[in-house]
């Protein structure tokens, strides 16, 4: 008498179960190889805005399909294991290099981008998108980290960075939770280059003494929200782009500046994957995305960073408030922008940044 | 025990109880609340509104997550279940050397951090999927896109390995007290090890795989990071929904969703519970 | 055939699905994550690796590691030990002292509260816990002139928020085992004379060992690599291993040191299970 009856068990229920589950799961869709561009980017930041969407699909019968990504990291790995699965990839001016020197991504043929020569050449022309004389992304929007605060609580209305070591703001500061922007700003406190500060000694010294002020440490624009709300904290560092919208969209008295020490830009290029399945598809919604029709729509509906093609900015009606901000010449000029980093410094951003939290914790 | 203490010591129990119920369902109140609650930031005063549940019909995308969450969960706590509580009796009931070696083995699933176990999965997956003995057979029995390194077929498997140390471990406890004797005597008596099992062993060990299968599908119902890993583009589930979107900004229609399939779930198990007796007299 | 054989064939049929699954989805991956802890480079970098010990040697060269991973352990000391003293007397009650179809009703709702988001389920904690909170209105309600409660974004906050989503562990696996208990093993012991409080360490606690020792395996291992529970509720005053193992995939791209300081956590669980196991078993903890 052998025991077999486990395994017939087993086996019943096994197949049973795989035969319900691929009835359930349904065929799977086949990939459409033509008529469609396939995106990497971060969710709900334009390339998937729906009204775009569909406006590209009307002009030129192209569907657009998304793979997201949750971490510049993530995007990388997505890039190197998923060879021909992209045409079009968001990498910011810190990534692009990266990517363009592992040959992730192709040069890009700027004939096809009718909007070439309106684009903003500080950003277009920049060192950060293009290397030895190939253009490896196109110039799409630009941004900036500096202080939020709560209006009401503020008056007059505070404008330096040493405001968040203000010794009265006991537990009322809020900074995001990045090893790299925290000491950039830790960098612009102590006088050095944002990107590669010499003495990360002073740095850390300096992020430490926010010990007490720190109550909270944001991840993301909906925890920055809800914890704004809950008024976790008055005061905290945070992108431009999402300020104006906390305030627009969700109601919320939030104040924004560059502040007078300095504060960090950022800008996105789009580039096109190396082996994109579709490459001329691929130019074709890049040039949409700079496109200021699409633009305008983008910002009014949903907000929107700053264009990289002034004329897009010029098409927003005055009272824009994402076009006053990029319009501050002033503030502007205070921005040091982000720039690529080695394995190497990463690593030890990320390191004095366990330390700090280490520290916070005790 | 005199009956006026058993009866006093009855009531402690059953206050006792009550409170531990309230402790978990605090934040289970408080989501439901802000499931109606018409602040998308979920601010006080609480001001009641529908909009989030009517906001929610039409949000296909996290409908379908939901959907996708539920039959993966479904079908992931029927194999681990089986599957765990097999390998369960295999320790329960014999000696055999490498039997702690083979327990030890249950400790990595749910000690190191699902991060770099999907990490290594993806990236095992793709590396395996390419090999050309492995992507031929597994084309001739399957449909060519279940072949993918990610695909649907792939959050499954990474699924119910993640489920199976719970389900081994929870019957485990179970079959440690569990009196051999019972068995030996059933088949002293003629039973072939089919009706041993299935009259005599399993009513036994069944809260124990009943709280196995619960929690098996508490861990495939909410896992995010494996199933954000193998998903392939195009397919959700309501965890990977959710986290996503917390970069921008998730409306309380989130909420809605939690709150309905919390209500509907509650109201299965209760009609289950009325029907059925899994517990055993005692 | 033999009998010998046939419990041979026995034991693999049984344990062979479960452990051909693991073996495919996670035992070899996870080989081929240890093999990458002993390179100096990410994998899937086109730069040459080399074989290096060096990110196991980092666990004990930066000066975080150390503190952290005793923040961690400590977490999970704190989170099991309550989940026990909240739990088992609650399973207790639920075995012994409801009868009938409550007692299955009971039981599912127990387990419920799992099957919510957790993201959503922690952040409603926050809405409890902070100030102006459900807890602080409550108190305010009934003593207003209260200073207020403000325990969120603090390590209380975060032990609340883990034994919360893993008490139903305990509690199930302590039913499960307290409710095998005869009840008739419990008169007897009474019958010979013992005190209910006797009849209760001699005769209940060592038979529901089982279900108290998988229930805190279940609680302890993965409370130490949690992350979720302290970023959300612990703010800046919580920080620990989980979180800096997270950081080496989603900032430093770093899967070496990522990869390393998981098996390192591997083996400290290890290390307490190999340590402890023999004297569990002496008690009957294990079949």
């Amino acid at each position: 008498m052998t025991k077999i009856w486990s395994n017939r068990r087993q086996f019943l229920a096994g197949a049973t179960a795989l035969g319900v589950g691929t009835a359930i799961l349904g065929a799977p869709r086949v990939a459409r190889a033509a008529g469609e561009v396939k995106v990497l980017n971060w969710q709900g930041y334009g390339t998937d805005f729906q009204a775009g969407v569909d406006a590209f699909q009307k002009k030129t019968g192209l569907s657009v399909v998304h793979d997201y990504y949750t971490s510049e990291p993530e995007m990388m790995t997505k890039l190197r294991t998923n060879p021909g699965g992209y045409d079009v990839v968001l990498t910011n001016c810190v990534w692009n290099n990266l990517a363009s020197k592992e040959g992730l991504v192709q040069p890009i043929d700027t004939s096809k981008i009718s909007h070439w020569n309106d684009l903003n050449p500080a950003f277009r022309d920049s060192e950060r998108l293009n290397q030895d004389g190939k253009v490896y992304g196109v110039a799409w929007v630009w941004g900036t980290t500096g202080i939020a605060f709560n209006e009401d609580v503020y008056k007059p209305a505070p404008d330096t960075l040493a405001k968040l070591w203000d010794p009265a703001l006991k537990k009322k500061v809020a900074l995001r939770d990045d090893a790299v922007e925290v000491v950039s700003f830790g960098a612009i406190m102590t006088g050095q280059d944002m990107n590669h500060p010499t003495d990360l000694e002073k740095v850390k010294a300096k992020i430490l003494e926010l010990k007490d002020n720190v109550n909270y440490l944001w991840a993301s624009e909906d925890d920055w929200h809800k914890q704004f709300a809950a008024k976790a904290f008055d005061i905290s560092t945070m992108w431009g782009g999402a300020a104006i919208r906390a305030k627009t969209g969700f109601k919320l008295p939030v104040g924004f500046y560059i502040p007078k020490e300095g504060g960090i830009g950022w800008f996105d290029g789009l580039a096109v994957a190396k082996d994109a399945p579709n490459p001329d598809g691929a130019h074709a919604f890049i040039n949409w995305m700079v496109d200021p029709e699409f633009y305008t729509a983008w910002e009014t509906k949903e907000g929107a960073p700053a264009s990289a093609n002034p004329k897009a900015m010029e098409a927003l009606p005055d009272s824009d408030p994402t076009k006053v901000a990029a319009s501050d010449g002033d503030a502007v000029k205070r921005l040091q922008f982000m720039a690529p980093l080695s394995d190497d410094e990463r690593q030890r951003y990320s390191d004095l940044w366990a330390e700090v939290r280490t520290a916070f914790a005790k | 025990m005199s009956r006026r203490t058993s009866e006093i010591t009855n009531g402690i129990a059953k206050i006792y109880l009550a409170l531990v119920l309230l402790f978990l369902y605090v934040p289970i109140f408080t989501m439901a609340a802000m499931a109606f609650n018409r602040s998308p930031l979920y601010e006080l005063p609480f001001q009641f509104d529908l909009i989030w549940f009517e906001s929610l019909m039409s949000n296909d995308r996290l409908l379908r997550a939901g959907s996708n969450s539920l039959i993966i969960a479904v079908i992931n706590t029927v194999i681990a279940t089986v599957l765990g509580t097999a390998a369960s009796l295999a320790f329960a009931r014999y000696q055999f050397r490498g039997r702690t070696l083979m327990q030890l083995l249950l400790l990595p699933p749910i000690t190191i951090p699902w991060l770099v176990i999907g990490t290594a999965m993806l990236v095992f997956f793709f590396w395996i999927a390419n090999v050309p003995a492995v992507a031929e057979t597994c084309r001739a029995i399957l449909p060519a896109a279940y072949c993918a390194p990610r695909s649907k077929i792939t959050i499954l498997l990474g699924h119910v390995a993640l489920s199976l140390p719970y389900v081994i471990i929870v019957v485990s406890a179970r079959l440690a007290d569990f009196p051999k004797s019972v068995e030996e005597a059933a088949a002293t008596l003629g039973a072939t090890p089919w009706q041993t099992f299935w009259r005599v062993s399993m009513p036994i060990i069944a809260p124990g795989m009943v709280a196995a299968a619960l929690f098996a599908f508490a861990t495939s119902f909410d896992q995010f990071v494996i199933s954000y890993f193998l998903a392939p583009p195009g397919v959700t589930t309501l965890p990977v929904e959710i986290y996503t979107a917390i970069r921008k900004a998730f409306t309380p229609e989130i909420n809605a969703i939690s709150t309905i399939i919390i209500v509907v779930s509650m109201g299965i198990m209760l009609i289950t519970a009325r029907f059925y007796k899994f517990g055993g007299e005692r | 055939m033999s009998p010998r054989q046939r419990q041979i064939w026995s034991i693999f049929s049984l344990t062979g699905p479960a452990y051909l699954w693991l073996a495919v989805t996670i035992f070899l991956p996870l080989s081929a994550m240890l093999y990458c802890s002993l390179l100096d480079t990410s994998p899937l970098v086109p730069r040459p690796a080399h074989f290096t010990l060096a990110n196991y040697a980092a666990f004990f060269q930066k000066s975080f590691y150390l503190p952290l991973t005793w923040w961690s352990l400590q977490l999970g000391f704190w989170t099991t030990l309550f989940c026990f003293l909240i739990g088992y007397p609650a399973a207790y009650a639920l075995a012994k002292k409801i009868k009938g179809r409550w007692r299955e009703a009971l039981f599912l709702l127990i387990v419920l509260p799992f099957w919510s988001n957790a993201l959503v389920r922690i952040f409603s904690w926050t809405m409890v816990l902070r100030p102006n909170g459900l807890i602080d209105a409550a108190l305010h309600w009934i003593l207003p002139e209260a200073p207020h409660i403000d325990i969120l974004f603090s390590y209380p906050a975060v032990v609340i928020g883990l034994v919360h989503s893993y008490l139903p562990y305990m509690i199930l696996t302590c039913y499960i085992s307290l409710q095998a208990i005869d009840d008739s093993l419990m008169e007897a012991a009474r019958s010979l004379g013992a005190e209910a409080w006797t009849v209760f360490r001699r005769v209940v606690l060592p038979l529901s060992l089982p279900g108290v020792v998988s229930g805190a395996v279940l609680i302890f291992v993965p409370v130490i690599g949690s992350f979720m529970e302290p970023r959300i509720l612990g703010g800046p005053r919580a920080v620990t291993l989980g979180m800096n193992i997270e950081e080496q995939f989603t900032v430093t791209s770093n899967w070496p040191l990522g990869a390393a300081l998981s098996f390192t956590m591997l083996g400290i669980v290890i290390l307490f299970f190999l340590v402890l196991y023999p004297v569990l078993k002496k008690r009957g903890a294990f079949a």
